[in-house]
This record gives C-alpha cells, sequence and structure tokens, in this order.
C-alpha cells in the first residue's frame, strides 16, 4: 500500500485561506474590459490575430495584481478575489439588460458599485454591433434563429461565453518551459513563412508568450518587494522564495515540485483570462507532476505536509477563479461552477496502474477541502489498486460528489476506434465534468457545443411536426400520434423529426464555429495545444491534432419512458386511446380524469432504470436514430489538419435538465408540463425502483461506445449506506462490475443530506427510489411512517 | 414484465411477495432476495407482516390515495368512497385478484405473485454480474421451508448455475421439510429467537423445541450456519436470555458465527396498509451499543460475530 498521508489535516493557513475566500461574495472587474476595450479601438484596422494579442498583452501587464496574506501559490484572475471580469468582445446585450438585476439574483449573485456599473455602461455602448454574438446571429438564416429562439436547440453559450472545454498540453510545457516555447515558435515561423495570415498568427504567439512572461515577472517583482517590507522572517522566507519561483518559470522550465505546481496554475489562470470559456480543465495532474514530486521527496527537499499545503493553496486558487454568465445561461450551470478539472489514476499504455503516491495526496487534499473546484475525477481501469479506490469512497463519503468515475475499459478501446493514436488514447483525461479528451491535443468542445431539446423532437413527432410550445411547425412530421396505425410509425415519426433538428443544430453549429474562428482566435491556447504552432493554424482553424466535438441530448430518460408509455398502454393493452393521450397532454393533465391517465403513465408502463429490456432497449433505438444522423456530418475543420473531425453524443447536461423543462409541455412518461426533464443519462428521478445494481444494467445497455462526450449517471446514497468499511466494499465491487463487465461509462455518488431527506417527506413522489439504511435493514424511505421518517432524518443528521 | 417462453415452464403456485435486488445485509456480498409467502409463526414484532399469510394480500396506502374511485368501481360491495378517499370493508374482502392492477396511482397494490421458476430465474440472473465470488440469492420468508414444491424446482436449479444460495430460516418446520435440501443450500441464516417454550408460545405461538431440534440436527448435518439472533425488546433483550441463546450456540460446534439484529418498529405502517392490528407492546428500539456487551460475550466463546445482517 503506498502512504496516503491521511494523517495530513487542513492547516491554519488553509483554512484562513479556504474561509475567505468562501466568504468573499462575487463581485465584477471591468479592468479586463477596459483593456480590450481600449485596444479594439485603437486598433480597428490591424488583423484581429493581432488586436487580440495586444489587448492581451495591455491586460496582463497592467492589471492589477497581488499576494495575499499566508499564499504559497500567486497568481490573480482580476482586480479582487472572487470578482469576475468582464469578455465584452464576445456579447453584451445580456450586461446591458441584467446590469441592475446582478444583485438580485435568486441564486449565483454579483454585487458591484454605482461607478462599475457607468463604465460597463459606457464600455458595452461601444461594443454594441461588433460583438461576436452579434456576429454570429448575423450568419444565421431566419429558419435556425427562429428555432434557437424556441428553445428546441441552444448553442449561443458558444458566443456569449466562449469555448473552452479543452486541457492543454501541460506535460510539455513543464518540460519545454516558455522559453522554449518562444524558440519553438520562433523556428516554425521560419519554417512556414508561405502566407500572411500565418506570419500574423507567429507573431501573436510569440507576443502572447512574452506578455505571459511578463505576468509572471510581476509577481517575482511584486514578491520580492514585499518581503522586503515584511517583519515575519518565516513569511519573509517564502515571499522570497515565490519570488525566486518566479523569476526561475518564468523562462526556463520548472526544477522542483512548487514550481512546476505553480507554473501549471499560471498557465490555467492566463487562459481564463485569455478566454472566456469554462470548462478549462487540468488534465492528469498526479501524472505530469510526479516525477517533480517524487524527486523532491527522494532528496528530501519536501514533505508530504508541504506538498499538501501547496496543492491546498492550488485548490483553493482555482475557485478565487469567478466568472459571471447570463441569467438564460446561469441556470444552464446553477451554482456558478467553472468546471476545471483534474483527473487521477487511470493506466499506462501497458496496462499497468498508473496510481501512486502523488495521487493520493491530491485526492486526500481534496477531499480534506471539501470546494466545488477542482472537479477531481479518477480513471478506472480493470487492475486499478483496490486501495485506491477504498481511498476514494473515503471522500465520496464527505458527501460533495467527487471523485467522479470515468472508465478505461469503454473510454479508451472507444478513443482507438475513432482514430486515436493508442498512447494518446491511453493518455486520455476528463474535461469540465465528465467529457473527455486527449490533453493538449484536442479541440475545443469535446462537449456542450449545442443542446438539443430530446422530448420537444419527441412531442413534434406526435404532432405531425407541430411545436405547441412556439406554435410553429419547423419541419412537417409524418402525420400524429392519432393518425398512427402502428407503433412502428411513431419509431418512424420520431426517426424523421430527430434527424432534421439534428442537422439543423448542426448548420448552427458551423456557423458559431466559423464565427469564433474569425473573430475570437484564441492565441495562447493555440500555443499550449499541439501542433497549432507547428501548422501555424490557431485551433479553430484546425491547428489541434485530433477535433472531435459532441453537442448535448437533454431528456434521455424521458424519451424512453415515453416511447415504452405510447408502446404498450396505447398501442398493446389499449387502456389509453391516442385521442385521450394527447388531449391530456396538451391540457397538462388538468383534472382528475387528466391526474388519472397521468398516474397511469406513471405506474404501468416500465421505466428506464429498472433492467427492463424492453424500454432500455427501445431507448436505445431511439438514441441510435440521433446518432447515426450525426455520423454523417464534419466539423468546419475537416481536411484542414486535424484527425476526427467527427461528431459523437454527449449527455452531461448537469443542470440543464431543469431549465430545458421549463420549455417542455407535459410528456408522456407522465411528466408535468414546465417540470424538469430527468438529468444525464441517469433514470429520471423517482422511477429507479430497483436499486442501483438494476440502473448500472440500464445505463449499460445505452450505446455508450458513441457517447464520448460523456454517460453521465448520478446515484443517490444516504450517509449510513457508505460509512462502514464493509458498505463501501459492497460499492467498490458494484462499481467494478459495472465497469470492468458492463463496460460503463461513468458514475459519480450524491450523499443525501438532511434538507433531501426533509424534502423527501414533503414531496415523496419525488423521492420514491431513495433508499436509506435503517441500522440492521434497508427501506424505501417514502414508505416508512411520518414518525420513522423523522427518526431517520435525525439519525442522518447525527451521521453527517 | 418477464417473458414465459420455455417449453418446460413449470408453473408453481407458491408465492414471491417480493424480489428485492442489491440486498446486501443478509449474506454476504452482493444478493438478491427472493421473499416467499406464507409463515407458521406469528411474531408480535414481525416486520413483514405480508409475508405470514399464504395467499395474496392487499396494501392500501391512504396517503397516496387521489380518490379516482376505480377501486369502488370493481368491488362495490367492499370499497366505498369516503371523503375523497377509498375505504376498504376488509371483513367482506375475499378475492383481492380483481384489485390486482385496478388502482391508477398504486395507492392500493397486492402484494403476492404466482410466479413461474423460469421467471424467478430469469430475474435472479439480472445481477449475476454483481454477485461476485461470495454473492448470490438469498431466500427469505414468510419462512422458506412452507414452500417446498418451489424449493424442490428452484434449489436444484440454482445449484446448477453456480450459483451461492443462502437461506433465511426459522427452522420452525419438521426436520422432513429442511433435510431433502441440504445439498442445495450453501449457508444457513438461522433465527434462533427465545430457548424459554413458554416465552416463544406467547410471542410467536410458536414450539422453541422444534426450533433447537433443528439447530442440532443442522449442526450435525455438517451445513454451514450462521445464527442469527434479532434482538427485540421486552422479549429476548435481558443479559441473561442473549447469554443462554449465546451458550446454546457455542455448544454446537458447527456453528461459529453469530449475528445480532437490532430491533427497529419499521414494520408498523405495514400493519394500517394491511388493516392487521399492531400488537406488539413495546416500543422501544434497539440500538447497535445496547449490543456491545453480548457481543464481547460471544467473541469470548471464540463466535464470529457481527452486528445487524
Amino acid at each position: 500500500m503506498i502512504n496516503t498521508a491521511t494523517s495530513l489535516k487542513i492547516s491554519d493557513r488553509i483554512n484562513v485561506l479556504r474561509d475567505k475566500t468562501i466568504r468573499k461574495k462575487s463581485t465584477i472587474c471591468t479592468e479586463r474590459a477596459k483593456f480590450y476595450t481600449q485596444i479594439y479601438k485603437a486598433h480597428q484596422d490591424k488583423p484581429i490575430i493581432l488586436v487580440r494579442a495586444l489587448a492581451l498583452q495591455k491586460t496582463v501587464r497592467e492589471m492589477s495584481i497581488y499576494i495575499d496574506e499566508g499564499e504559497l501559490i500567486v497568481g490573480n484572475h482580476s482586480s479582487a478575489l472572487r470578482a469576475a471580469p468582464i469578455f465584452p468582445e464576445y456579447a453584451v446585450g445580456w450586461i446591458m439588460k441584467e446590469l441592475d438585476e446582478f444583485d438580485k439574483r435568486p441564486g449565483d449573485a454579483f454585487f458591484h458599485t454605482d461607478q462599475n456599473k457607468e463604465d460597463l455602461r459606457e464600455i458595452c455602448d461601444w461594443w454594441k454591433g461588433k460583438t461576436l454574438l452579434e456576429k454570429g446571429q448575423e450568419g444565421m438564416t431566419p429558419e435556425l434563429r427562429e428555432i434557437h429562439d424556441s428553445g428546441i436547440i441552444r448553442a449561443e453559450g458558444n458566443l456569449t461565453s466562449g469555448d473552452g472545454h479543452i486541457a492543454v498540453n501541460f506535460e510539455k510545457i513543464l518540460e519545454l518551459g516558455l522559453n522554449g516555447y518562444l524558440q519553438e515558435i520562433q523556428n516554425w515561423n521560419e519554417t512556414n513563412q508561405e502566407n500572411a495570415s500565418s506570419r500574423d498568427f507567429y507573431k501573436a504567439m510569440e507576443m502572447g508568450v512574452e506578455s505571459f512572461i511578463h505576468f509572471i515577472r510581476r509577481f517575482e517583482t511584486l514578491a520580492s518587494e514585499m518581503s522586503q517590507k515584511e517583519e515575519n522572517p518565516a513569511r519573509r522566507a517564502e515571499l522570497l522564495e515565490i519570488a525566486a519561483n518566479c523569476r526561475h518559470i518564468a523562462t526556463y522550465p520548472p526544477d522542483n515540485f512548487y514550481r512546476a505546481l505553480q507554473l501549471v496554475y499560471f498557465v490555467q489562470l492566463v487562459l481564463q483570462i485569455e478566454s472566456n470559456g469554462h470548462s478549462v480543465s487540468l488534465g492528469r495532474m498526479d501524472q505530469y507532476l510526479h516525477h517533480f514530486y517524487r524527486e523532491d521527496m527522494l532528496l528530501g527537499k519536501i514533505s508530504d505536509d508541504f506538498a499538501m499545503q501547496l496543492l491546498e493553496c492550488t485548490w483553493i486558487k482555482l475557485l478565487s477563479v469567478n466568472k459571471i454568465r447570463s441569467w438564460s445561461h446561469t441556470r444552464y450551470s446553477a451554482g456558478g461552477p467553472l468546471y476545471q478539472n483534474v483527473t487521477i489514476g487511470g493506466q499506462h499504455p501497458d496496462g499497468t496502474d498508473a496510481v501512486n503516491d502523488l495521487s493520493y495526496l491530491i485526492l486526500h487534499s481534496v477531499g480534506e477541502l471539501r470546494l466545488t473546484q477542482p472537479n477531481l475525477s479518477v480513471r478506472f481501469h480493470k487492475n486499478i489498486s483496490k486501495d485506491f479506490l477504498m481511498a476514494c469512497m473515503a471522500v465520496i463519503e464527505k458527501g460533495f460528489g467527487m471523485p467522479a468515475f470515468n472508465n478505461d475499459e469503454i473510454v479508451i478501446p472507444s478513443l482507438i476506434n475513432l482514430g486515436v493514436e493508442r498512447d494518446d488514447a491511453y493518455n486520455y483525461s476528463a474535461i469540465g465534468c465528465i467529457e473527455i479528451a486527449v490533453p493538449g491535443k484536442w479541440g475545443y468542445r469535446c462537449t456542450g457545443m449545442s443542446f438539443l431539446n430530446f422530448m420537444r423532437v419527441f412531442l413534434a413527432a406526435i404532432n405531425d411536426g407541430y411545436d405547441s410550445y412556439s406554435k410553429k411547425t419547423f419541419f412537417k412530421g409524418i402525420g400524429k400520434l392519432t393518425d398512427f396505425t402502428s407503433f412502428e410509425q411513431l419509431k418512424e415519426a420520431w426517426k424523421q423529426q430527430v434527424e432534421l433538428y439534428t442537422r439543423a443544430g448542426i448548420r448552427m453549429e458551423h456557423i458559431i464555429d466559423k464565427a469564433l474562428e474569425i473573430h475570437t482566435p484564441d492565441i495562447l491556447c493555440s500555443v499550449f495545444v499541439d501542433s497549432c504552432i507547428e501548422r501555424g493554424l490557431t485551433i479553430k482553424e484546425g491547428g489541434s491534432k485530433y477535433d472531435f466535438v459532441s453537442g448535448l441530448q437533454v431528456g434521455i430518460a424521458n424519451l424512453g419512458n415515453a416511447l415504452v408509455a405510447i408502446k404498450k398502454l396505447v398501442f398493446e393493452e389499449k387502456r389509453l386511446t391516442a385521442e385521450s393521450l394527447l388531449y391530456h397532454l396538451e391540457n397538462d393533465f388538468a383534472g382528475v380524469e387528466g391526474e388519472k391517465i397521468r398516474q397511469i403513465l406513471l405506474n404501468f408502463a416500465p421505466k428506464y432504470g429498472n433492467d427492463n429490456d424492453e424500454v432500455d432497449l427501445l431507448l436505445r433505438d431511439a438514441y441510435m436514430d440521433y446518432l447515426n444522423e450525426i455520423d454523417h456530418h464534419r466539423t468546419t475543420r475537416h481536411e484542414r489538419g486535424p484527425i476526427g473531425c467527427l461528431y459523437y453524443g454527449g449527455t452531461s447536461s448537469i443542470s440543464a435538465n431543469v431549465p430545458s423543462g421549463s420549455v417542455v409541455p407535459a410528456t408522456p412518461d407522465g411528466r408535468k408540463a414546465y417540470t424538469p426533464l430527468a438529468e444525464g443519462s441517469s433514470p429520471t428521478s423517482g422511477t429507479d425502483l430497483l436499486g442501483p445494481t438494476a440502473v448500472f444494467k440500464s445505463v449499460s445497455k445505452l450505446p455508450t461506445e458513441k457517447i464520448l462526450g460523456g454517460v453521465l449517471l448520478n446515484q443517490k446514497l444516504s450517509p449510513t449506506a457508505i460509512a462502514k468499511k464493509e458498505s463501501k466494499e459492497k460499492l467498490v465491487s458494484i462499481i467494478s462490475t459495472f465497469f470492468t463487465e458492463l463496460k460503463g461509462w461513468h458514475v459519480q455518488y450524491n450523499i443525501l443530506s438532511r434538507k433531501t431527506l426533509e424534502a423527501a417527506k414533503e414531496n415523496p413522489e419525488a423521492y420514491r427510489d431513495l433508499v436509506v439504511r435503517v441500522a440492521g435493514y434497508s427501506a424505501f424511505f417514502t414508505n416508512l411512517s411520518p414518525e420513522m421518517q423523522d427518526d431517520i432524518i435525525a439519525r442522518t443528521e447525527h451521521f453527517l | 414484465m418477464l417473458l414465459f417462453v420455455n417449453v418446460f415452464t413449470y408453473f408453481c403456485h407458491d408465492m414471491t411477495f417480493d424480489i428485492q435486488r442489491y440486498s446486501v445485509h443478509d449474506g454476504a456480498g452482493i444478493r438478491t432476495n427472493l421473499f416467499l409467502k406464507g409463515c407458521n409463526l406469528r411474531c408480535a414484532w414481525c416486520s413483514n407482516p405480508e409475508s405470514q399469510s399464504r395467499v395474496p394480500s392487499l396494501f392500501f396506502n391512504a396517503r397516496q390515495c387521489k380518490g379516482f374511485g376505480d377501486c369502488a368501481a370493481v368491488m362495490p360491495d367492499v370499497i366505498s368512497m369516503v371523503d375523497g378517499k377509498a375505504h376498504i370493508n376488509r371483513g367482506l374482502l375475499h378475492d383481492v385478484e380483481p384489485l390486482r392492477n385496478t388502482c391508477p396511482s398504486k395507492a392500493l397494490t397486492v402484494s403476492g405473485d404466482e410466479k413461474s421458476v423460469d421467471a424467478l430465474l430469469e430475474e435472479i440472473e439480472k445481477d449475476r454480474p454483481f454477485f461476485g465470488s461470495d454473492g448470490g440469492v438469498t431466500i427469505s420468508g414468510g419462512e422458506p421451508f412452507l414452500q417446498q414444491d418451489l424449493l424442490h424446482e428452484v434449489l436444484p436449479a440454482l445449484k446448477a448455475s453456480g450459483i451461492n444460495v443462502a437461506i433465511e430460516t426459522c427452522l420452525h418446520v419438521s426436520w422432513g421439510h429442511i433435510e431433502p435440501h441440504l445439498k442445495h443450500i450453501d449457508v444457513f441464516l438461522a433465527d434462533l429467537k427465545h430457548l424459554d417454550t413458554g416465552k416463544f408460545k406467547e410471542y410467536t405461538g410458536g414450539d422453541a423445541t422444534r426450533v433447537t431440534d433443528n439447530f442440532q440436527r443442522l449442526n450435525e448435518s455438517g451445513a454451514a450456519i450462521i445464527a442469527r439472533i434479532p434482538v427485540i425488546p421486552g422479549f429476548n433483550n435481558s443479559s441473561q436470555e442473549l447469554k443462554d441463546m449465546v451458550d446454546f450456540i457455542c455448544g454446537l460446534p458447527n456453528i461459529q458465527e453469530i449475528h445480532f439484529i437490532p430491533f427497529h418498529q419499521l414494520g408498523v405502517e405495514k400493519y394500517a396498509m394491511l388493516g392487521m392490528a399492531y400488537t406488539f407492546p413495546f416500543d422501544d428500539t434497539i440500538e447497535e451499543t445496547d449490543l456491545l456487551e453480548i457481543q464481547y460475550y460471544a467473541q469470548l466463546k471464540g463466535l464470529t460475530t457481527k452486528i445487524g445482517g
């Protein structure tokens, strides 16, 4: 067993930094917006790539910087802790509209001063008509605009908030150092002199890296100045070390663990100053940092305790990065997450376990801090250390949903099938939530390119193409449910509608991709992704080695449940007529008769999540209709360089199920109008009645090898269900079966809080799947008497 | 849901009332529990009262009743609608079968299903990937040894397909009901409730010597046995009563493991839903900490112990 460092506890330093960051209210910083606006104004005649290089240069040279008391890892995102910078070049309409409402939001509120508001108004005024969003929208046909505005497909998040969903090549950065990149850019610049746009790009890359170096040097200067004024000798020594670290890594490759970690964080930071997209991820940290850690440990240069403090300082720094999104976008990302993923575990290309002592330390430090950042993922494989899995269970038990598991046994073969080279496939990491890419070699948007609302499409399919929500027929169907004489016709109708909407979605994505390519090229991000320097192309122009993109499909479980309910109750048992079903869907199951129909739909048709082949296979087939269609399409980088340029499926839509549901009328799975859809690939809440193994079986029947954008499964557990060592072992055992035998894709655990149990008591229908452990027994919570429920709620709190 | 396709399908009239997957408390590993209906004891604290009768039972969860009245339409003489809720005159209720799929909201449900052996095996097979080396099936009740037809069919089939079988029993049956199945059962989870015949009779309606005799025979047969003591407040939770039972187990050299199952009032709600009276007079619960003393006592005697199933 590897030293798990479990005896290490959070130090006072970390506690203070953690509390300060958590307690700090979100505000807004206008510095970046001012600098970018000034540069864009002054250089309207220059190529965009150079304008953006100048803007980045000005920002990192002039933005306020600070080093907080006690910090060991330095670098700030904006002028104040938790102040979100503004990226006006993407979109300003929402800022103008919501400016006075930022502090009044029911969740994710931002507070700012009147001066701040005035500045923003002035900035936004100039940008009107010039933003990426407006340029992207100009490119859309009226028909696509209407579909987008109807909410059936949503894709504008890319325009208002950029791409993100990428991890750069940290391995190479640590090996080469920033000077090495300058050298490489110069070398390739000399080789590739054929066209002007390439020459501009090389110039921009050079400016970008030089600006980045300057940014790091500013922290050297600051730390050194602060050290001279510092009276506490211990802190003075720390500041001097910070200054030395910055001096070194500004140009050279890091020579120890501390410096490597500091450089990784600086890269992570500058990418999120340059661009607006979230899910900028850190890749396999326990792998690329391991030799630094190992060497320092062997030479006695670092203790586990100090290494852990450095990691914790980094996690707190990741949380200090903040982002403001439009209110409509915020609802898709409730809680303001930045999804900065760290992946640990996995295997080497020879199949041996890659878990090392740093994997344990990262796991343990994330577990001790219990923050929302980083988003920690563990790569499972059949030879992974059982001891490490047990350590993961101990962190899951803390109840903050981490780590999540991704499965090598399905992901690696699927990647190889897609044409990814073997060594690269073995080096994949999670990006953002659960989606995956090969860090440093993959373009943007391994998921989240657009959202397709499956249930709106399904309702159109049973209504001859008519979308009752927008009162429009975008694509004429093949009839109404009442016209269909067999279930086969319904399947045909679904296939027809989903194909048409999928094509519309791809058309939108292409327009958006082109707009991003032309108007907001990322310079530093391209520098750090293979093979942009070599080709002289930005990522969006086809610079990356691989390019695979996925959208997100929302309402997976609802689709299967709706199909099977109609098959069984309308066509087979004839317990309901098509007329009556359509009528009650239109009327949202109003009245006693409506409610009765709804109860029959809920209770007398099989539900996805119970290992029932009838519904599970119907869902698989219906999903395949979508996946077969996207197989016919290519990204805008096709034949421009990258391997792939293909699309695949994705379901890691996190909180999108709530706003997506809010635009869907009643559905034949018994769901009321405008209520949430099922999240990810998980069963509809309250309908998986046979426990976790049956859920695993159902989920694994999905065409997971074609859903590399993520097959998201959330499972709920009561705290007591994981409290004992024996329970943890049983959980490890079923997860192992799910991954090795059933080729499951992902799973993450929700440990239920007292709050959830209270909600379950109030609203039992939504929590019928909730199993609680009651000493010697397990029981469905909602079947217990109110008194017993109170008892368990009280006990649960005790255990938490 | 289940397909009856096998031409050799044998339809047995024994009742199952539940098949519970991912059962992690009765027996080792991940298990699928098969609950069979019918028991010849009437333990006052029974937490599965629907398992007592051999015929289907009608559950009524008033909180879930939405007043649709479909049940009253099917059985107007037995069920009437009062204040928007179904009111069942159980005295007039004889055959619950017409009500099985009647209630749209499943406030009324029928517990107890005749399933073909093939259907049972198919359901068990579903979780087989999760059983691993130590998991499998636990057949529980009711009293499973009262379901001879089903056991004669299912046990050899399970054995043949290599699935580990645990059986949860009160041992309150004749030895002739147990003996023929010995070779098909991997482990017995055998309840020991009390040694005193008077007290056993008073609280369960049964004969304690029948149980202890079977324990002796089972011990001699060489079967793998885990003794399970449900610790019931007011019935057997005194220090002396518990020690006597541990001593009894110690006298059976083939039994090396003993579990103490702390009692909780989990069945109360079910009694109301079945229209049955809950007569158990004590409302205490047993906490795990209450059992540490007897656990220590059993450990000193050389037994492997566990609290909870």
